[in-house]
């Protein structure tokens, strides 16, 4: 799995989350980031990679979820099932799927809101510090969130998140939607805040391809399990990966939507 | 569906008469007299279950076969089917032996050189595929392949961009081919029914290749009529008897099943939608029979287990008495003793409030007798069902004796055994311990090597290949393969099959594979039970990710050591396993590990894996491993590993 003698900065060890009692969305999924490290985690829709998030952040609970079975380890300690405002204080911050500023605020305003779990209250800094990540917010600072583009919001949430000092940073799906280069500029900003900040960030992609280019190591789930798992580099060379998730066929080739076929290939996942 | 209540005696049934016709000629006689009034084949699809009558059925099988005809395959010509479990399997299988051709099933799952080199040696003129999948396997390598003329494709999924190739053709064009043809020529297939002889060859078999390259046995007509016989004159099966078709074609089990006991019978068979719907379509037909592989078995108990570990407390503990309950009970039958009186009253309330549910549950709680053939099963999985009141029997067949001939009796089961013969068959043991077959159902020879035809027989005895000998009671036990015996360095000699099975009635243990010809001690190659492991390492918190993490993570190798030492101890001194490694992947037949029956290829295995091997008898304590990984695209991919020698003094 890792090697002793790098840092473990959050261990998931053998969760289970089940919704409403009844659905259960992970079986015995364990995993391990490293501290100031890119973790990513690939799968298909309804693989459970949300759902992984969410166990960590404590943000089930809303939806009715639990963790029923196993352990989350943070820096020092058990925080399954603690509550969310805990875990924040703790430092994982967690920025949705789906861009929820507060609409009715200025881009500044809710940069500010990012602040709210902290106990010192100087933010001048951390504003700078984030219209520095992303100047295209500096601009639209006094508009109304709800005026922005899905680029712009994907950035205030970011921006927000990172207001609050985060330890360990969760990002879900952060290029649902956007254009091509927004999205690069997006993945940017994400491995620069990783390199000057030293945030460990656990980043939940569709876009295999991006995530594996900034990502140190990753891990692939389907059906509430994980499949797979590797450094970075050796993922984006497995001819599964590759076929399942980065849409390169055998010999090398981009796949076009004129060879698609009926079926899809056995996967092996080794 | 009132499988068993509405079934009429096999007295009804003329297997004198069927015994001297072709099995298209069988099917036409039973259209003849079962016609509109029962069910011959079901088959679910879009969720529905489509049935198709014994006159149906008759009327697919004479389309088809003048389609063939129509197409200009002849006699003697050898058509190759490549098709999951669905009833256009049997309309061409019988379609081509109709005018006097011979069929062969390939698996679905072969890769494209595996099916490319099947086909050129028989020739096929005429290739039935499942679907899109398998048509682009045999374009891939069209221009190796200038004898076949025609692709039939049964799924026309994904096939429209394929339109102006001159080569395929939709079983629905097939169909109307067919349909054209008998009006052009009224008479022509009666007449070449009428020509079949019971003698001649229906269809071949590919042996499963455990050692080298497979051969093509040929099974008669009269094979599978006499097979059919034997059957049915010694189990309560007869006309509407339910079952289900759950193993490739391209194995004996389903061809004996399907066109031959159901035939004569005029049983019912039914054809799941999908691979992936089976447990649920299973449990929506409640077969009354059932016949499959040992695996099946073991991955069901191994499920049920799964299943009762992570259920309720009260029901694990219901389930845990009545087990308890069900054991002791299977244990006095097994020893012949009278069962007690308040056992049997313990029992009637554990089968009303546990088993029957739970047979229920996995579509079990009709079946009057089920069977499992392929490599031995463990007595655990055997007793496990048995204690639940399902009537699991252990059999024993070969492709050469056209599938299974040794079944254990309804009320002598013992566990260690494969039963005895059917009636009609005579087993005896050579004076080298070799277990020999006399009756109507062994083959007729191999397809174009007399050498290995010949060599298979001995004064009229069929050569099993197996090592075995009849106990007490004239039950037959098999120790193993004859040839896989070896001898170790010290000239003891020792049946790698026998410790590999010992070891594979372990939950723990999928897969063993035992080596040791010529060295100072035994060492295996284990694959771990993803599943069991899975959940004692969830319960016990240790944590994994792949199969690969589980495998070599060291709790994991403490049980599995435990395992081991647990087999030791039931083998003599020279016989115990002295070190093992848990193997990083699977052993998987696309990997030419496994046959397509998942049967482990020893030699393959050994030169795939023979610096792990080496490393075990160097005195090395972990090896560097450089694995392939073959995709059905025909890519390769590498894995390189480390993985630890165990040792288990």
């Amino acid at each position: 799995m890792t090697d002793n003698n790098s840092e473990i900065f959050l261990q998931l060890n053998n969760i289970s989350v089940v919704y409403s009692d009844v659905i259960q969305v992970l079986k015995g999924v364990s995993l391990t980031v490293e501290k100031h490290r890119i973790v990513s985690l690939l799968g298909s829709n309804g693989a459970g990679k949300t759902t992984t998030l969410k166990a960590i952040s404590g943000l089930l609970k809303p939806e009715n979820g639990k963790v029923t079975d196993g352990s989350i380890f943070f820096d020092g300690a058990y925080i399954q099932n603690s509550s969310p405002e805990e875990i924040t204080r703790k430092g994982i911050i967690q920025v949705l799927e789906g861009r929820q500023p507060f609409k009715y605020l200025t881009i500044e305003e809710n940069l500010k809101v990012g602040t709210a779990t902290r106990w010192t209250r100087p933010y001048k800094k951390d504003l700078e510090m984030v219209y520095d990540y992303f100047p295209a917010l500096t601009k639209r600072r006094k508009t109304l969130a709800g005026y922005c583009s899905g680029g712009e919001l994907q950035m205030l949430v970011m921006g927000r998140a990172l207001m609050a000092h985060p330890r360990l940073l969760l990002l879900d799906e952060p290029s649902l939607g956007l254009a091509p280069l927004v999205v690069r500029e997006i993945f940017r900003i994400i491995r620069r805040i990783n390199e000057e900040q030293g945030t460990t960030i656990i980043l939940v992609e569709q876009n295999a391809n991006m995530a594996l280019q900034i990502a140190h190591y990753g891990y692939v789930m389907e059906n509430g399990k994980i499949v797979m798992e590797g450094e970075a580099p050796a993922l984006r060379e497995n001819p599964d990966v590759k076929e399942f998730y980065l849409g390169v066929s055998a010999g090398g080739k981009t796949r076009t939507y004129k060879d698609i076929k009926s079926y899809r290939r056995r996967k092996r996942w080794l | 569906m009132q499988a068993t209540n509405n079934r009429e005696q096999t007295a009804d049934t003329p297997l004198d008469v069927f015994a001297h016709l072709t099995l298209p000629q069988v099917l036409a006689m039973q259209a003849e007299r079962l016609g509109d009034r029962h069910v011959a084949l079901r088959e679910k699809a879009y969720g529905i279950w489509q049935r198709y009558t014994w006159n149906d059925y008759f009327t697919y099988v004479k389309k088809t076969a003048l389609a063939m005809m129509a197409l200009g395959i002849k006699r003697n010509d050898i058509v190759a089917i490549i098709m999951d479990n669905h009833p256009e399997w049997l309309f061409s299988e019988l379609g081509a032996q109709a005018f006097g051709g011979v069929s062969l099933n390939l698996f679905t799952s072969a890769v494209a050189s595996e099916l490319v080199q099947a086909l050129i040696r028989v020739r096929s003129p005429l290739v039935v595929a499942q679907d899109q999948e398998q048509v682009d396997k045999l374009l891939e390598q069209i221009d190796k392949l200038p004898f076949l003329r025609t692709i039939v494709y049964i799924d026309p999924t994904g096939m429209g961009p394929y339109r102006d190739n001159p080569l395929l053709m939709s079983f629905r064009e097939l169909l109307e081919l067919g349909e054209e043809h008998g009006r052009k020529h009224p008479g022509l297939f009666e007449q070449e029914l009428g020509k079949g002889r019971a003698v001649e060859t229906a269809l071949m078999i590919m042996t499963s290749g455990t050692t080298g390259v497979s051969k093509l046995a040929m099974l008669t007509h009269r094979n599978f009529t006499a097979m059919a016989r034997q059957w049915l004159s010694s189990v309560p099966i007869g006309v509407g008897s339910n079952w289900m078709s759950m193993s490739p074609p391209a194995w004996i089990v389903d061809q004996m099943w399907g066109v031959g006991v159901t035939l004569a019978g005029g049983m019912t068979m039914n054809f799941p939608e999908t691979v992936e719907t089976i447990q649920q379509d299973f449990r929506e037909i409640g077969p009354s029979v059932l016949i499959t592989s040992s695996r099946f078995w073991e991955d069901l108990a191994s499920k049920i287990r799964v299943k009762i570990g992570d259920a309720g407390f009260v029901n694990r503990a219901f389930f845990s008495l009545a087990e308890k309950i069900g054991t002791a009970v299977v244990k006095c039958e097994a020893e012949r003793r009278p069962v007690p009186f308040w056992l049997k009253m313990l029992n009637a309330w554990a089968s009303l409030a546990v088993f029957r549910p739970l047979l229920d549950r996995v579509g079990c709680s009709r079946f009057v007798s089920a069977y499992t053939g392929g490599h031995p099963i463990s007595p655990d999985v055997i007793r496990f069902f048995r204690a639940v009141g399902l009537n699991l029997k252990q059999c024993y067949g070969l492709t050469e004796t056209c599938g299974i001939f040794q079944v254990q009796p309804d009320d002598e089961v013992k566990l260690e055994t494969v039963g005895k013969p059917l009636p009609g068959t005579m087993v005896r043991i050579s004076e080298d311990q070799e277990v020999l077959v006399s009756s109507d159902t062994v083959f007729a020879g191999y397809h174009d090597d007399y050498d290995a035809t010949r060599a298979s027989f001995e004064q009229g005895w069929l050569r099993t290949g197996d090592a075995g000998y009849l106990d007490d009671d004239g039950h037959l036990v098999i120790i193993g393969r004859k040839q896989d015996i070896i001898r170790d360095k010290h000239g003891n000699a020792f049946s790698p099959d026998f410790i590999e099975t010992r070891l594979k009635f372990s939950l723990f243990i999928k897969e063993a594979v035992i080596f040791g010809e010529g060295r100072p001690f035994i060492t295996a190659l284990i694959n771990i039970d993803m599943g069991n492991v899975g959940n004692w390492a969830e319960e016990r918190m240790i944590p994994y990710t792949t199969y690969t993490d589980l495998s070599q993570q060291p709790r994991v190798e403490e049980l599995i050591l435990g395992e081991v030492r647990q087999v030791n101890t039931q083998l003599p001194q020279p016989m115990k396993i002295r070190k093992f490694i848990l193997l990083y992947k699977l052993l998987d037949a696309d990997d030419e590990e496994l046959t397509r029956t998942g049967k482990v290829r020893r030699r393959f295995i050994y030169g795939l894996y023979l610096p792990m091997i080496e490393a075990m008898y160097d005195g090395r304590n972990e090896a560097e491993v450089e694995g392939k990984v073959r995709y059905r695209d025909g890519q390769i991919g590498m894995i390189r590993t480390t993985v630890r020698v165990i040792n288990v003094e």
